[in-house]
């Protein structure tokens, strides 16, 4: 498989983000605000307390401005097969010698890097010098927590993949997709520290693949995890990842039996 | 042409609405849902966050859903009559104001009946009813005649706050063509703040919040009224009071800018 032709896609996809400038500082702006409540809201539950539960301010602070900070970049088109499906416009993208997952795949990584300089730096830079951040537990674990962390946006990316094919057979995948964002916003720690949920809870979490998004990136940065628990996390975060592939692949080979694309 | 028919006209208009926003059943249901949860996000998550904390700022959860019902509830009433004014900026670009114009009728009274997000509504809306009932009773709010003509001006007021603030925003499209991201700063970001008692943010947040986009006066100080926390002592006790002349006062500034601007429309098509 040649590569180049994603590439192309990627730096596409990269190049025509740069258009739109005050939107561009409008949304960094949304993300510092994000971030400046939740800290406010943290300010007041902490009141002045060194810790909680063996959980302290800059620990909370600082899941909020990586995860929130990650969730940045991690911005997946829920709509690019659905678009496509409902236009008939994936017709002509079947015949084309590139694959068109790969094509999805790579326009959203061309996004995510535009999104990586341009927003999460300058977003995560300001909140550190406003609020202040933990530093990283060393050197290595600020390495696995970057490896950790691309895995996550791959547990992100596969669930939608998986989810879009349901543009195969319901007119409208929109619902779907906002409440499937509702539960990442609930359940992946980007708006609650996964530390602080009840017991009951971090049960059912485990069974769930919301906490390998940012969850598990944050407590690797942090250096809460023992060696066997950040390969444990590793494991589970492929495994995820693995099964949304195999199940998106499965509809995508039933969906297209069942494609009518009308028009010519 | 007699006036008389204006009433038959929202209603026309109305069905109209209705038949179009519900013509898929399953489809109107589950979007309908979906807002509905991802309103419900930040809920959710003060609801985990409280079981684990108690109070924010001496609020329990119980005060905390009634601060946010005041806020779900008047979004609500406000996208039934204020879509038209949400969705301005499209009309403009697209040309379609330009229709508004050559018919009989008045051109804000045609913005605001002739569209309403009813998913929207019925989304936000069922959110701050639901909320309001699971809170209402549990917050030691006596409901007497007093406090319920309160609280019946109270929504009135923040409608007209919001209404206001749609309406401003919307007259900016007649002087620039792209005004979404004023409204995602002003109207939605300060909107996320809004569901937590302000008095938890830094001073210049809560600056904007009662003197730039005033939406202090849409949940806080009303809840304020009603509920007596220790926290209000930060502020005038008049605050408690103004509501519905913040509603009115905005919304009459707006509608004059309204008038004003409206002048100088220029169509953007050709």
């Amino acid at each position: 498989m040649k590569l180049s032709p994603y590439l192309a896609f990627a730096k596409k996809s990269f190049l025509s983000r740069s258009a739109y400038r005050f939107d561009h500082f409008m949304g960094i702006l949304n993300t510092l605000l994000r971030i400046f409540i939740f800290w406010g809201i943290y300010l007041a539950l902490y009141n002045g307390k060194s810790e909680v539960d063996g959980v302290t301010m800059t620990m909370v602070t600082t899941n909020f401005i990586l995860s929130m900070g990650l969730s940045t970049v991690f911005c997946v088109n829920d709509f690019y097969l659905p678009n496509r499906i409902q236009n008939g416009s994936i017709a002509n993208e079947m015949l084309l010698p590139v694959s068109i997952h790969g094509r999805m795949l790579a326009d959203n990584l061309g996004n995510a890097l535009f999104q990586l300089v341009f927003h999460f730096i300058p977003a995560v830079v300001i909140s550190v010098l406003v609020i202040g951040i933990h530093a990283p537990a060393s050197f290595a674990m600020f390495a696995l927590f970057l490896l950790s962390a691309i895995f996550g946006y791959g547990v992100l990316w596969t669930i939608s993949f998986a989810l879009q094919m349901l543009a195969f057979w319901l007119i409208n995948v929109w619902s779907i997709m906002t409440i499937k964002n509702v539960f990442i916003n609930v359940l992946s720690g980007s708006m609650i520290p996964l530390w602080f949920m009840p017991d009951w809870m971090k049960g059912v979490l485990t069974f769930t693949p919301f906490s390998s998004i940012y969850f598990t990136p944050v407590q690797i940065y942090l250096g809460q995890l023992s060696v066997s628990e950040i390969i444990k996390g590793f494991g589970i975060q492929l495994l995820w990842i693995l099964l949304f592939v195999i199940l998106g692949k499965v509809l995508w080979r039933q969906g297209q039996k069942k494609l009518v694309v009308q028009g010519g | 042409m007699a006036k008389n028919d204006t009433l038959h006209l929202v209603g026309v208009y109305t069905k109209t609405i209705m038949r179009s926003w519900f013509q898929y059943k399953v489809d109107a249901v589950l979007r309908s849902l979906a807002v509905f949860l991802r309103e419900s996000t930040g809920i959710i998550v003060i609801w985990f966050t409280l079981l684990k904390f108690d109070t924010l700022n001496g609020w329990n959860i119980q005060e905390m859903l009634f601060l946010f019902s005041l806020l779900f509830l008047t979004y609500g009433i406000l996208i039934v009559f204020f879509t038209g004014l949400r969705d301005f900026g499209k009309t403009v670009r697209s040309g379609g104001f330009d229709r508004f114009i050559l018919r009989p009728r008045g051109l804000l009274f045609q913005l605001i009946f002739s569209d309403a997000d009813w998913f929207a509504a019925i989304g936000h809306g069922g959110l701050g009813v639901v909320l309001f009932i699971i809170s209402a009773g549990n917050v030691g709010i006596t409901w007497n005649f007093g406090t319920i003509l309160y609280y019946v001006f109270t929504v009135i007021g923040g409608v007209l706050i919001q209404g206001a603030i749609f309406l401003f925003l919307a007259t900016l499209n007649i002087y620039l063509l792209e005004t979404n991201s004023l409204k995602e700063l002003f109207y939605w970001n300060a909107r996320r703040f809004a569901g937590y008692p302000i008095s938890i943010f830094h001073k210049a947040i809560q600056f904007c919040m009662i003197y730039i986009v005033p939406f202090a006066f849409v949940n806080y100080f009303p809840a304020q009224f009603l509920l007596r926390k220790d926290d209000m002592a930060a502020y005038p006790e008049i605050f408690m009071y103004l509501t519905p002349t913040v509603g009115i006062v905005l919304y009459l500034l707006a509608y004059a800018f309204w008038k004003f601007s409206i002048r100088y429309y220029k169509s953007s098509g050709n």
